[in-house]
Formats: structure tokens, C-alpha cells, sequence
């Protein structure tokens, strides 16, 4: 069922420039091609050819981010084995590099590949980051983003964005009658693969940190409720009992518990409860609709968005529900909040009664909003496991959503490159 | 006609049975029935969905942007519904709660719950028996019509009385 999808169709993340603000304090990182020291064998699985690949998808990773411009691999420059720990730093500097990153693929005689990454600072003259792995060669591309990740972490101090995944919901059929279906890819758009089969509506997957299971809504038992599934078996259960309507499932930081809202009359409150089951603890009871809840990073509060005081506002509660407080009065509408990984921002969409939503940031006090993107109707952000970009998902005037990134920096959104209508994005933290 | 009237409170009095709700009926008599219209002598759930709709002014009602107050248009719709739906106590009702899309997905989904609740005990209010009806809410999910104009935004805002058998 989750068979990821052996054909590497050319769904990348599509490759626009940095955004230009961001170009400014952009460092050049040069990737000479990684080297091997089987350069007799050939083929597609061959040390070579995966060198030559990886170095390709690395400059493709670095590419997509607004902090680092990458330069090659060129074929010229080619190195030696010895020369991965021991690159010419003068060299690179000519060409006006910050940082170069070398490595190697190294057969082994179990038939798999050692892989090695080595980011030095090329003005300093010293190594700032190294990786290796020892991976089936069909599994290249996860070691590829893992060396993309050192070399971000190094330039930036952030985690890597690129071994990650990307949970959406895939649509598809005219507007009247949506096909929807719970999907996952790799962070770079590959190995797209569907968890439901589209005979019943789905709503907001939602990664546990490290991707090992899915939260999302389904409409299989005639309403809304939150299911659970288990990525590597693929058994999937109800969160809760399926008598209530419950919705708007997020992990809380340990990957265990999950935070969701339950509705019983008019009224709508959140509850946290064991994502392997057990007793929900409620955690709201003011009158209203309380949903989107999301933990902060150490797990110590809760953001959630509330219409108590009349309007959609973010709030903000210690994880077992007390000291609840409004943070947002920017005036309007603020919706779905998201807590940054790195802990400093408050990521929410802030909505303009009949005039749309945009995506936005605060601070966990409400200081400091800023709006990032003017469309139309841009709802449902997540963080990327750096803490420096988001993806959401902005709909179009014939309604149909498409996912997109865009910067804290600032910068024109990108659109992310879906093989169907793709909507509730939620993006996992860097992998294991 | 005389038999199939017969036949139909019938049908009513052996299904009120399995209403507990039905003990808690006001006592106010049943309004008298509309003149015989045209109907087959059968009539199937289609049919009685039309005739629901036409003798009701409509199946649905509308709210305001992120309300889910009644209006004085929706009241007298819900009070032409009740009217109906006290007479065929048989039926099973769902109450379908709805968003307009410029609504964010999570709130669309408390809000279509909201007014789906509204409507219920409205009804139950004017007597129709709480165990005949349900709730649901598809939040922004069944767009009814499309567009960003306001008029296509106030036409999603609604809660659609759904006779299920």
C-alpha cells in the first residue's frame, strides 16, 4: 500500500531562484563532484554514476534554500580519493566559495555503498561538518540530503530540511465531487506514494516528528474523526471512539501524545490524549470553538486558536491547560497556529473577513507579527525542520489548492511541484 | 387517496413506537393536512424529499459570515420544516452543517458543527423528536457554489435538513 513509487518522475521541488532579499547574505558553496575510488566499475548503480548523481542532488538541495548558493559539480573538477580530507582551499576561495563541500562512494563487498561528506570552510581552511553512510544503492538519494543537511547545519547552525517528509492531502475530480487522499513524498518532491484510497474524504495529515506515524481526519465513519496510521505496517486505528466528531490532530514533540479538538453541541474544545490510545484529557472548557492546538518545541505550552472573545484569536496554555492567554490583537482574524521547531516563532494564518487569509509569523508573546505572502487565500502553514521557512497551501480563484514555500527572510512564495491539487501540507523534522 | 393516507399513519404509529423521543410530542394538534396534491400513491424517499422541499419553502437555511445564528428567514424555514417533519415522524433526518471556503479548514469544521446544532434544536424546539435527528458537519469540504463573491460565500454558509429513509 505505502509501495513508494519506484519511477523517478520529475517532480522536484520546483527550482526557482533564492529569493532576492535573502541573496544578500547568501554564502557560495562550491560542490566539486564527489569522487570514488572504484572508478573501474560501470552502470546506473556503479560508485560512479551514484557519485555523480548525489553530487547533483546535493546542489539541487542547497539550491532551494535562501542561505547558500551552491556552484557545480562541474566535471572539471574532479578529484582525488586522497584529496576528500584534504581539498585545495586556495583554489576554491578564487572562485569566490565560503564553504566546499567533498565526499566519496565507496562500493562495499556486501553490495552496498559507503557514502561520505566532508563541508570545510574554505576561508578558514578548516572542516566545519562531516557525514558518512553505508546505504543500498537504491537509497543514494537518502544520503545525498543527509550531506545537503551538513552542509546547511554548517552554513546556517539550523537542521537540514532536505531528508524529510512532506505529508498532504492529494485532490483531485471537479468541484462538486473531490476526490481526496492522504499522501506522502520525500521532502524533495520524489517518492510520492498514497495512504487512503480517495472513497471517503480526508483532512490535515499530520507527521509525528520523525515520520514514523500519521495523524489525520477521516470522513469513514460518516463524520469527522482522527485517525492514526503506522507508516512502516500501515495498520491504521481511531484516535478516540468514534462517537464524537473530533479533528485537527498535532503530535506533540515526544511523537506520543497528540493534541486534537472534540465537539459535543455547539461547543468545541481540545484535548490531548496517547497516540497508542487511552483516555482523552480535556484540556479547554470555554464556551466557543478552541482548535489548531500545537505544543511548543520543549513541550511546555500549547498554542490553539479560540473564538471566545468573539472573533478567531491565537491563545496560548501551559501543556495540562491552565494559565490560558490571548496573544494575537493585531486586529482581524488569526487561525491555525504552529509553534516553531527552534521555539521563536508563532506561524499562523491571519484571516480578513471576506477579503481572505494570508500566512504570517509572531512571536510566543504576540510580538513582532510579520505577514509573508499576499495571496489570495494562503491558509494551513508548517515549519521546515530549520525553523527558517514554511510550506502551506494557497488556493487559486477557481478554488483549487496548490502547496507552496516561502521564507521568514521574505521573498515570493514557490510553488511546490504536486502531481495532483495538494492541500493541508504538514512537513515532518529531519529524519534518523 | 383516503387508503393510502390510512396506510402512511400506519406506517407513523408502528415507527413512533421506536421513538422515545415521540412521548415528549407537544399536544398541540398536528396541523391540518394541505389539500390531496398529485402525489403517487407510493411515495418513495425521492419523493418524499420533494415534497419536503416543496412544502417547506426549502430544505435549507443560511447563516452569516462565521455566525451560526438563526435569522428570521431561517426561522420560518425551520418552523415549515418542523411542520412537515412532526407529521412523518418515520423519517430519519440529517442535519448537514456547512462553511464558506475563505473559512480556515479547522474552524470551517466547528462552525459547519455549530450551525448543523443550531438547526437541531431549533427543530426540537418546535417539536420535532430529537431521537429522528442527527448532526454533521463537512466543515468546507461540499462547496455548493463556487467563487471568491460574497453572494457565493453567503450561498455556502447554510445547514441542509437531509432526509436519509
Amino acid at each position: 500500500m505505502i509501495a513508494r513509487s519506484a519511477s523517478l518522475l520529475m517532480m522536484g521541488l520546483a527550482m526557482a531562484a533564492a529569493p532576492a532579499a535573502a541573496q544578500d547574505v547568501a554564502a557560495v558553496i562550491a560542490i566539486p563532484p564527489l569522487t570514488t575510488p572504484d572508478d573501474k566499475a560501470t552502470g546506473t548503480d556503479s560508485p560512479a554514476a551514484v557519485a555523480w548523481q548525489a553530487s547533483q542532488l546535493i546542489a539541487s538541495d542547497l539550491r532551494t534554500t535562501a542561505e547558500l548558493v551552491p556552484v557545480g559539480p562541474d566535471q572539471k573538477d574532479y578529484y582525488s580519493y586522497p584529496e576528500v580530507t584534504a581539498p585545495t582551499f586556495s583554489r576554491w576561495r578564487a572562485k569566490g566559495a565560503k564553504f566546499v563541500l567533498t565526499g566519496f562512494v565507496r562500493s562495499r563487498p556486501d553490495g552496498r555503498l559507503t557514502v561520505g561528506c566532508y563541508v570545510y570552510d574554505a576561508v578558514k581552511g578548516r572542516e566545519v561538518g562531516r557525514t558518512g553512510f553505508v546505504v543500498a544503492p537504491e537509497d543514494w538519494r537518502r544520503a545525498a540530503h543527509k550531506c545537503s543537511g551538513i552542509a546547511y547545519t554548517a552554513a546556517t547552525g539550523a537542521p537540514g530540511i532536505f531528508d524529510t517528509r512532506i505529508a498532504y492531502v492529494a485532490e483531485s475530480g471537479p468541484p462538486s465531487a473531490r476526490v481526496k487522499r492522504i499522501a506522502v513524498m520525500d521532502g524533495d518532491g520524489n517518492n510520492q506514494s498514497f495512504l487512503t484510497p480517495g472513497d471517503t474524504i480526508v483532512l490535515t495529515p499530520r507527521l509525528s516528528p520523525k515520520a514514523e506515524n500519521l495523524a489525520y481526519v477521516s470522513y469513514l465513519g460518516g463524520h469527522a474523526n482522527v485517525r492514526i496510521i503506522n507508516l512502516a505496517s500501515n495498520e491504521q486505528r481511531p484516535l478516540v471512539p468514534d462517537s464524537a466528531m473530533s479533528f485537527a490532530p498535532r503530535f506533540a514533540p515526544d511523537g506520543r501524545r497528540i493534541v486534537f479538538s472534540m465537539q459535543a453541541g455547539t461547543n468545541t474544545d481540545i484535548y490531548v490524549a496517547d497516540s497508542s490510545g487511552g483516555q482523552a484529557q480535556r484540556l479547554t472548557v470555554a464556551p466557543g470553538i478552541d482548535t489548531d492546538p500545537s505544543f511548543a518545541p520543549d513541550g511546555t505550552q500549547i498554542a490553539f486558536e479560540s473564538d471566545r472573545s468573539g472573533t478567531q484569536q491565537i491563545y496560548s496554555m501551559a501543556a495540562d491547560g491552565t494559565a490560558q492567554r490571548r496573544i494575537s490583537f493585531g486586529g482581524g482574524w488569526y487561525a491555525a497556529p504552529v509553534w516553531s521547531p527552534d521555539g521563536e516563532w508563532i506561524a499562523f494564518a491571519r484571516r480578513v473577513p471576506g477579503a481572505g487569509s494570508r500566512i504570517g509569523v509572531m512571536k510566543p508573546d504576540g510580538s513582532g507579527e510579520k505577514l509573508l505572502t499576499d495571496g489570495a487565500l494562503d491558509e494551513g502553514p508548517s515549519w521546515a525542520a530549520s525553523g527558517h521557512e514554511l510550506i502551506f497551501q494557497r488556493s487559486g480563484a477557481d478554488g483549487r489548492p496548490a502547496l507552496y514555500r516561502v521564507t521568514l527572510a521574505g521573498g515570493d512564495a514557490r510553488k511546490v511541484v504536486t502531481p495532483q491539487d495538494a492541500s493541508d501540507p504538514d512537513w515532518s523534522g529531519a529524519l534518523d | 387517496m383516503r387508503r393510502a393516507l390510512l396506510l402512511l399513519a400506519l406506517v407513523g404509529s408502528a415507527a413512533s413506537a421506536q421513538f422515545p423521543g415521540l412521548s415528549r410530542r407537544p399536544s398541540v394538534p398536528p396541523a391540518p393536512m394541505p389539500a390531496p396534491a398529485p402525489v403517487p400513491m407510493l411515495l418513495g424517499i425521492d419523493g418524499m424529499r420533494a415534497e419536503f422541499v416543496a412544502q417547506s419553502g426549502s430544505d435549507k437555511v443560511y447563516f452569516g459570515g462565521d455566525s451560526a445564528v438563526l435569522t428570521a428567514p431561517a426561522k420560518a424555514t425551520l418552523a415549515a420544516q418542523a411542520q412537515w417533519l412532526r407529521r412523518h415522524p418515520e423519517i430519519i433526518v440529517r442535519i448537514e452543517g456547512h462553511a464558506d471556503p475563505s473559512d480556515t479548514r479547522d474552524h470551517a469544521l466547528a462552525v459547519g458543527a455549530r450551525r448543523a446544532e443550531e438547526v437541531r434544536d431549533y427543530l426540537v424546539l418546535l417539536g420535532v423528536p430529537a431521537a429522528q435527528l442527527s448532526t454533521v458537519s463537512w466543515g468546507k469540504e461540499n462547496v455548493a457554489v463556487m467563487g471568491a463573491s460574497q453572494d457565493a460565500l453567503a450561498l455556502n454558509r447554510r445547514a441542509v435538513t437531509v432526509l436519509v429513509r
